[in-house]
């Protein structure tokens, strides 16, 4: 019975029918994957022309996949283009980041024994915390102002994305830069965090036949299936616990506690522990909107969600919850600090590489993603404003770095110690750290561990 | 010096300790097929330190080079050549 249970699936694995996977393959099956397709992404996309147009684009790529990477590297500059037209400041700034990126990339393919080739990402972090710097130094309502934080916006979103490509510098292909050029922007959208990484992730999961991409064709539509069923459940969810039940959302508790006037005690846990699933359910089902696109467009790429409510410790959960902001703290922070420094001290060099990635890497990338702050406040005032987010990042690097050094075994059999003790003591630390993830950042660092103490009956 | 039958059987206790009782053939992916997690890469990168003196530091790293135990024991035979 448990064992049937387990191998139940809501949405079939289809990708494992041999029949299925021969009817993909011939252009009737093609064409009614691209149908279905299109519909589900209709439930994403606010007009019809995009979703047609996006469709018809992923028609030439399954029907043609020799002209994949050349779609996939000129449609999103095509968009751009469309998209800022009016804007000639913010197109040619783009175009110009597009630019700067692929000489970054050159320089660094041209000169690998330079001191920028060799630490090119650094320089790329490097120049752009001094680029904030600069804009913050410039007078207020002058043409620099303009220019300089318009700049900081553009870079902001291709930051990683340039970084990727400097980090897949040695990998082999190189000489074939049109994935370079689509993982700047990928067409599938994205948020500031790569979806899926950089190009050389992308040549290695790309379908490299007929058969290969019927499959990972079909698993793009089972997980675009799953992210509309999952985005309803979302729908429900709210209006169930906030609109029928009012229970009040975790920004609203924390205001109401800072009014003076807390909503009671259950209300204020409640709220905490719905904040942390509607977090959860929301990196869910952007991840399979943008993979879906992905997969579809032949690269068989991870989920960006997979089961994080199973994770029996907190290292684990934060793999699974969003895969790819992990894999983007582990390759541009972790390995780098890992593989060089404390080689003969194990935990110590993990305990290291870890505080780099999650309380240095995590905050440098909200700073980044976040540099309206700095906008509005100036430098030093903007910094002060990230104190919640420190604080946050430095006590899910102490988890992480115990979860991590934790002694690893066979796992505990049985379902109270093998499965429910782990993972409830996982969803509680997150629920927890919850209290810490305001993004708004209305209130100061006293603000937030006086309401977590009033959690726990501790009135401060 | 460990050869390939030592790194399959470190592979497969890794794939056991992650929940993962699955076959294991030398070609199969483990890292981009998410059968193993970037913790994992980080447990075979110190075996490799070590069980055979490899510097990552040095080489370069790439996901790709422990992508498989067909791809580590490739990897520690240039290892082993350069040394």
């Amino acid at each position: 019975m448990a064992a049937t249970l387990a191998q139940f699936r809501l949405i079939p694995r289809l990708e494992t029918w041999p029949r299925c996977v021969s009817f993909a393959q011939t252009a009737p099956g093609r064409l009614t994957l691209l149908a279905a397709f299109a519909l589900g992404l209709r439930f994403f996309l606010p007009d019809m022309p995009s979703v047609l147009s996006l469709t018809f684009l992923l028609a030439i790529m399954t029907f043609l996949p020799e002209y994949r990477r050349f779609i996939l590297a000129i449609a999103p500059i095509a968009l751009v283009v469309i998209q800022t037209i009016h804007d000639p400041l913010v197109l040619g700034l783009t175009l110009g980041v597009i630019a700067f990126g692929i000489l970054l990339y050159w320089c660094a393919l041209r000169w690998p024994q330079s001191l920028f080739g060799q630490r090119p990402v650094t320089f790329l972090l490097t120049g752009f915390t001094l680029l904030i710097l600069l804009a913050c130094a410039a007078t207020p309502r002058s043409w620099p102002y303009s220019i300089l934080w318009s700049l900081v916006g553009v870079m902001a979103s291709y930051l990683w994305f340039i970084g990727y490509a400097l980090m897949d510098r040695t990998s082999q292909p190189a000489r074939d830069l049109t994935l370079e050029l689509a993982s700047f922007r990928p067409l599938w959208g994205s948020t500031t965090t790569p979806f899926p990484k950089g190009a050389a992730y992308l040549r290695r999961i790309e379908a490299q036949n007929p058969e290969q991409l019927a499959i990972v064709q079909l698993k793009g539509l089972k997980l675009l299936v799953w992210g509309i069923l999952l985005s309803l459940f979302q729908t429900f969810w709210m209006y169930f616990f906030h609109a029928h039940l009012r229970i009040p959302t975790s920004a609203q508790a924390l205001a109401l506690s800072v009014r003076g006037t807390p909503a009671a005690w259950h209300l204020r846990w409640a709220s905490q522990i719905l904040f942390f699933f509607e977090v959860t359910l929301s990196f869910a089902v952007i991840g399979a909107r943008f993979i879906s696109f992905c997969r579809m467009a032949g690269f068989n790429a991870l989920r960006n969600s997979y089961r994080p409510l199973s994770s029996r410790t907190i290292a684990e959960f934060f793999n699974r919850f969003y895969y790819y902001f992990k894999e983007l703290l582990v390759d541009f922070f972790f390995y780098p600090t890992f593989l060089r420094y404390w080689k003969g001290h194990k935990r110590l060099r993990m305990t290291c590489a870890t505080f780099v990635a999650v309380a240095f890497g995590n905050s440098f990338y909200h700073l980044a993603r976040d540099w309206q702050f700095f906008q509005k406040d100036g430098f030093w005032k903007g910094l002060a404003s990230y104190q919640v987010l420190f604080f946050y990042n430095v006590i899910m690097a102490t988890g992480l770095s115990i979860s991590q050094l934790r002694k690893r075994g066979p796992r505990p059999k049985g379902l109270v110690r093998g499965h429910l003790l782990p993972v409830s003591g996982v969803l509680f630390f997150y629920c927890v750290l919850g209290v810490f993830g305001d993004e708004e950042r209305l209130y100061p660092l006293a603000v937030h561990l006086k309401y977590l103490a009033s959690l726990f009956f501790i009135h401060l | 010096m460990k050869g390939k039958a030592d790194i399959h059987e470190y592979v497969q206790s890794l794939l056991t300790n992650s929940g993962d009782d699955g076959p294991l053939a030398d070609s199969d992916s483990l890292l981009l097929s998410g059968r193993l997690q970037s913790m994992d890469a980080v447990e075979i990168v110190m075996f490799l330190e070590e069980n055979f003196g490899i510097d990552f530091a040095q080489i370069g790293f790439d996901k790709d080079q422990i992508d498989s135990v067909d791809a580590i024991y490739a990897l520690t035979q240039t290892a082993a050549r350069t040394n």
